[in-house]
């Protein structure tokens, strides 16, 4: 094709993308999307094999570092109190993730104005409503309407199986007079769509054989493609180009083969999380731009938030099938979401209920532990466990510091020689005094329901999905990456729709806060076509 | 039962004799539920198949008890009477809480994905998919309590 050249092109086939590009569809406009991964065959995921407790291990593992699929890149995180997790392929994230899909509230957009940290949100709420709306539909999301924890809204679909043990712990924090509600989740309890509901195969996090998980590559990129919309795998982005006047030309990316290739566009959108996308700016240095594209407000890779993750699990008599279900989402409590002055932090945290574990990390866990013994009496000890296990996460507001970095390691490289991420990050003291809360709080509850023994595994490392802050919104060039509507306050035809824009942190999983966002940002640019660069 | 060194395994002779020992250790056969005991499984097929990056923690394992059982009692691990394997065991595995950890990891993923055992655990002996499995809807009545509650979000 002589001078090929795209009206848009979106880096990374994930999350936000899938949802820009949905939105973007019916401009006509000719839309590319690079992804360095591969599409996903679901026929190959663990699930579909007698030793999928194993399968996941390495293959499907959470944390590119110990994947080392061709298609990731190395994260440094020595200097890191939280281990990145990631997918690198069509889907990004949710092809790995639980579907766990609780909304950002109200609060969340005001941190500032409420509570006196971090900063407001250039948007809010309300904002977002109609596009979270439209996304639950792309989606399919199953919930209970009526929550009244979050803003009314109502799902597609009826709220997944919570099985004895979301009854068990409910019974708990009905003692306890806390908040608790089935969880929202990206995963179908009926049939929808063409796709088959949930049957709860149980292994979520490592990819959903049955497609009743929302992952992307099934519930929007199908769709996608037939609009028109094109998905190049296999294509790892190196640098965005820009000329003498700060506007993006394109891309320089490798192709499958390997082969250095440019790809020029009108509009270049990043949508590759929030350690990706800093990653590529600060890969991007060019005359105009020393220290990284769009980074003149010296914030591009600042401000990481990661929520730090805590996990406790306790043990009932009751046999309660807990292994069973879609591992990450069943109910949750957000009794101490909201900032209480009584407490000796600010803003609050989720408590996930996530189903017990499978067999094999059962055994493992409580032979470390000693609870299982080795000898006689082991198999015995074993079954006081398996299927009688209930699990609480503790999600914990992350608040921004600029301290908390994505840069570039001067040594390690991908595949293909691109510089790699280095993560610098810790706990701040806010969200030490906020987790030992949860702690106690999620172990108390787990006693109210019964537990006859409660483990807490504190505050966990391998657990940095939520990538969030490094491109962060806003209305000042010298405070933010972008503006309101996700471009560049630098470079007038790019934009950053993923994590990296987000303000503040929120409590909660925000994967539906990121598709809400993108399609808010795809509905500005198809309001502002006409003037998009002014 | 395993008897000997498996045909291409990772292991020595003797690591071979020392690994049937320990894995009997680990878990040993269970007559009343009618279960194997670790010993009885391919283990060294398993580490093989799934884990081969472990193949060789498992050999250090196995010889660092080896070396222990020499430095100690002048023989081979597999050659103490049962008295003298348990309270070798046990000894190391006080001074080091990690003790044979690659091992007991692989033990526990060799024994916890093997038929019989997943039979006795009220499971099929399948993998999740395409059959899935049942999960009660839960009673959502449980829920009339929060229902009651007043708006706990704070609107701004």
């Amino acid at each position: 094709m002589p001078q090929d050249i795209v009206d848009v092109l979106i880096v990374g086939a994930g999350a936000s993308s899938a949802a820009a590009a949905w939105s973007l569809a019916e401009t006509r406009m000719r839309i590319l999307c690079l992804e360095q991964g591969d599409w996903m065959n679901p026929s190959e995921y663990p699930s579909t094999r007698k030793h999928w407790q194993v399968l996941r291990d390495v293959d499907y593992n959470q944390s590119p570092n110990v994947r080392k699929r061709d298609t990731d890149y190395p994260i440094n995180e020595n200097d890191s109190a939280v281990e990145v997790a990631n997918f690198n392929g069509v889907g990004g994230g949710t092809i790995l993730y639980s579907g766990h899909f609780p909304r950002f509230k109200p609060s969340d957009f005001r941190v500032k104005t409420l509570d006196g940290v971090a900063d407001d949100w250039p948007i809010d709420y309300r904002t977002l409503e109609p596009h979270f709306a439209q996304n639950d539909m792309n989606m399919g999301v199953s919930g209970l309407p009526g929550d009244p924890a979050t803003p009314y809204h109502e799902m597609p679909l009826p709220p997944i199986a919570i099985g004895k043990m979301g009854e068990t712990m409910g019974r708990g924090f009905n003692k306890l007079g806390w908040h608790w509600w089935p969880s929202d989740t990206a995963i179908i309890s009926e049939n929808y769509e063409g796709r088959e509901k949930c049957i709860n195969l149980s292994p979520c996090n490592s990819g959903c054989a049955q497609g009743a998980k929302s992952s992307v590559d099934i519930a929007y990129w199908p769709v996608n493609i037939r609009m028109g919309i094109e998905l190049k795998t296999r294509c790892r982005v190196r640098e965005i180009t820009v000329d003498e006047n700060d506007m993006a030309t394109g891309v320089i990316y490798f192709d499958e083969q390997g082969i250095e290739r440019f790809q020029r566009a009108e509009v270049v959108i990043l949508a590759c999380n929030g350690v990706g996308t800093p990653r590529l700016l600060l890969n991007s240095k060019s005359k105009n731009f020393p220290e990284g594209l769009a980074n003149r407000s010296g914030l591009v890779g600042k401000n990481l938030m990661l929520h730090p993750w805590g996990r406790i699990e306790g043990t009932f008599t009751e046999m309660l099938h807990s292994h069973l279900g879609p591992q990450g989402s069943c109910i949750l409590s957000q009794e101490f979401y909201e900032t209480d002055p009584n407490r000796d932090f600010v803003r609050g945290y989720t408590l996930q209920v996530v189903r017990g574990q499978p067999p094999v990390n059962i055994a493992v866990e409580g032979t470390r532990r000693g609870d299982i013994p080795w000898g006689e009496g082991h198999y015995e000890a074993f079954q006081k466990y398996y299927g009688r296990q209930i699990q609480i996460e503790i999600c914990c507001e992350d608040l921004p510091e600029e301290a908390n970095t994505v840069t570039l390691d001067p040594e390690l490289t991908d595949s293909h020689g691109i510089p790699a991420p280095k993560i610098t990050y810790r706990v701040s003291d806010n969200s030490k005094r906020m987790m030992a809360h949860g702690l106690e709080r999620a172990a108390e509850a787990l006693e109210a329901a019964g537990a006859i023994q409660v483990v807490s595994h504190g505050q966990v490392r391998a657990s940095g999905w939520h990538l969030m802050g490094t491109a962060r919104m806003g209305t000042d060039p010298e405070k933010s990456v972008v503006n309101e509507w996700g471009r560049s306050h630098d470079v007038r035809n790019l934009f950053v729709i993923d994590g990296s824009i987000f303000v503040t942190s929120g409590a909660v999983n925000p994967t539906t806060t990121i598709q809400a966002l993108a399609l808010y940002i795809a509905d500005t640019m198809k309001k502002n076509l006409a003037n998009l660069f002014d | 039962m395993t008897d000997g060194v498996p045909s291409g395994s990772f292991l020595t002779e003797e690591q071979s004799r020392s690994l049937l020992i320990l894995l009997n250790m680990i878990v040993p056969p269970n007559k009343g539920q009618g279960l194997p005991g670790a010993g009885e499984l391919d283990f060294v097929g398993y580490v093989r198949e799934f884990a081969p990056d472990q193949i060789e923690a498992v050999q250090n394992e196995l010889d660092l008890l080896d070396q222990a059982s020499q430095s100690q009692y002048q023989r081979r691990f597999a050659d103490l009477d049962q008295n003298e394997q348990d309270s070798l065991v046990g000894r190391m595995r006080k001074q080091d809480v990690e003790f044979a950890l690659h091992i007991v990891v692989q033990t526990m993923g060799c024994y916890y994905q093997d038929d019989k055992v997943v039979i006795a655990l009220g499971m099929e002996a399948r993998p999740p998919f395409p059959k899935g499995n049942d999960v009660v809807s839960g009673d959502l009545s449980l829920l009339d309590p929060v229902r009651e509650k007043k708006q706990i979000y704070k609107d701004v």
